[in-house]
């Protein structure tokens, strides 16, 4: 018996639930058993033009309906065709591919830290952890991208949203924003997922501050397991720097680990 | 009696099936979905004598039909593979090729020296790689060169059947071939990527960070074929066709065309059972033609 498999989903819904933002539910006949919030889906298109399957976080599963949610906004090509597939096509998955954001067991006050359609990444953390507490924290761009609010506000103890426009929720950027709570709630862990840029904020917002920040990388994927090298990140490690695979060695890494 | 095993200089494959250098790693990652000894044979990642970092990201790209790479050589170095995988992959019932690069002929005639301890049971010599600038490739082009390095690896790696992977990227394709058969070299194979590039628009930049990388994907085939049957009526040796494939068919045509076996890669990526699964309906196809799958090399009947 092979411990990879690539597996047949049916898309129940894929509706659009921001600008250029989607959500799909894929139901399969089992779910592996292992899933862990961060890990992600490499999904094929069913069209012969797009060979490279696309990587996308898992945002969330269920186990009683064997079903995955990803999240996705629409960027190139191959997101646009996928926006276009009604519910009942079918497409090849494999996962859970990656590592995933584990937390320590000895933890107990989680931050999650979502950018934009990073948030994305951050609702299956509590789904195979729900023994923690959660204070979430989600930026956007403006009104029109907030996307995840609700799913996340069912699991969070506290959420906050912000938007750099203030057109809803707090004005600014939510690493200020959760720089200012950090006193108060006194997390054991940060774990975030966002653009680089907010990487380099995030560093600097919360420095002073004595709590491991981890966050999750995205990269143009080939095989999505390890074997081709081409989604390569830097890091720091023992001094040296050198290129890891974000598909196998992350996409989850600690902060003050990655070369940004 | 229907048959799908094949013989290249020497070493006999059960059935023509390679996965291609650069998109199996060195096995390992595919052993997870299936068990590598189905296949015929595999080819390691492209090894040069020190570890490499390879390019910067990003280094893949998607064309219609097709893909653009340029990782650019990243591997641990021989050494390490000397020490790790060539002893795991040595208890596999399946041909390991050890595919090599280098950016001097020294280099070269060096790593050659090093694949004499290595339980590989061929080497493929990577003279074609487009993603590395002062190296690989600039030994691919010029027919003289590609004669001149297989020789010196030639004589430099003595108990092992040599295959010369032959860059696309060239005048005239057959003339390398008999370069390399006149440099000794006990197989060819081809084609290596087409160099090329994909741009963004918006940016106007192109997406690769290195500008340029190598095309691979179904949308070579057709390229691929021809210069299959360019090289098979142009040399003695054995040709291991690769370039878009991705079913049982396109084997065959590939084997028509002169190939007596084939690496499939880029289809790995699209699939990574693909490999496994194109050998099985190879096997199936050869059942129930009840034939040898030898038969049909170079078989190809030209219009007149």
């Amino acid at each position: 018996m092979s411990e990879l498999k690539d597996r047949v989903g049916e898309i129940l819904l894929n509706e659009r639930v921001a600008k250029d933002v989607y959500k799909m539910v894929i139901a399969f006949e089992d779910l592996p058993q292992n899933i862990k919030g961060g890990q992600f889906a490499h999904v094929k298109l069913n069209d012969k033009s797009h060979l490279l399957r696309r990587p996308f976080c898992i945002c969330n599963y269920d186990r009683q309906k064997n079903t995955v949610t990803i999240c996705y906004a629409v960027v190139g090509e191959g997101t646009k065709v996928l926006s276009g597939y009604e519910p009942g096509e079918k497409v090849k998955v494999l996962l859970p591919l990656g590592n995933g954001f584990v937390p320590d067991k000895n933890a107990k006050k989680i931050v999650l830290l979502g950018g934009g359609m990073g948030s994305a990444v951050l609702p299956a953390i509590p789904t195979c952890n729900p023994e923690y507490e959660y204070y979430t924290y989600l930026g956007f761009a403006n009104k029109d991208k907030v996307a995840l609010e609700e799913d996340l506000t069912k699991v969070s103890k506290e959420i906050t949203v912000a938007t750099d426009d203030g057109s809803y929720g707090k004005k600014g950027f939510i690493t200020n924003v959760l720089a200012e709570d950090m006193e108060r709630i006194k997390p054991d862990v940060v774990f975030c997922c966002g653009p680089e840029i907010m990487y380099k904020a995030l560093k600097k917002a919360l420095q002073g501050f004595d709590v491991p920040i981890i966050v999750s990388l995205e990269a143009r994927m080939g095989c999505g397991i390890g074997a081709c090298l081409v989604c390569n990140c830097k890091v720091m490690r023992k001094g040296v720097e050198e290129y890891a695979r974000v598909c196998v060695d992350g996409p989850v890494f600690k902060l003050d680990e990655v070369v940004l | 009696m229907s048959n799908l095993k094949v013989n290249i200089a020497g070493v006999e494959f059960k059935n023509p099936i390679i996965t291609a250098s650069g998109t199996f790693g060195f096995g390992r990652e595919y052993d997870r979905f299936y068990n590598i000894e189905e296949l015929g044979g595999i080819c390691t990642k492209g090894l040069t004598i020190k570890p490499k970092q390879g390019n910067p990201y990003p280094r893949i790209a998607e064309s219609y039909g097709g893909m653009l790479n340029s990782v650019g050589l990243q591997n641990p170095g021989v050494d390490h593979y000397l020490q790790t995988d060539d002893l795991l992959l040595a208890k596999r019932d399946v041909v390991v090729v050890a595919n090599v690069a280098g950016s001097t002929l020294e280099d070269y005639i060096a790593i050659a020296e090093k694949m004499n301890d290595s339980k590989a049971d061929m080497v493929e010599l990577n003279i074609s790689c487009p993603n590395v600038k002062e190296g690989g490739m600039a030994f691919g082009v010029l027919p003289a060169s590609v004669e001149k390095v297989t020789a010196a690896v030639k004589k430099a790696c003595k108990n092992k059947p040599i295959i010369t992977k032959l860059s696309p990227n060239v005048s005239c394709i057959a003339d390398n071939a008999r370069a390399a058969e006149q440099g000794g070299a006990d197989a060819i194979s081809l084609i290596n990527t087409l160099s090329g590039m994909a741009i963004n628009y918006k940016t106007r930049k192109p997406i690769l960070f290195n500008n340029n990388g190598g095309v691979s994907g179904a949308c070579v085939k057709p390229v691929a074929l021809k210069m299959v049957w360019d090289c098979f009526n142009a040399v003695q040796i054995p040709i291991i066709g690769l370039g878009g494939i991705t079913s049982y068919t396109d084997v065959l045509e590939f084997m028509i065309c002169g190939a007596r076996a084939v690496q499939i890669g880029t289809h790995n990526f699209t699939e990574p059972c693909g490999a496994r699964d194109i050998a099985k309906d190879l096997a199936q196809y050869v059942e129930e033609n009840d034939m040898d799958i030898n038969d049909l090399v170079g078989t190809l009947i030209l219009n007149k």
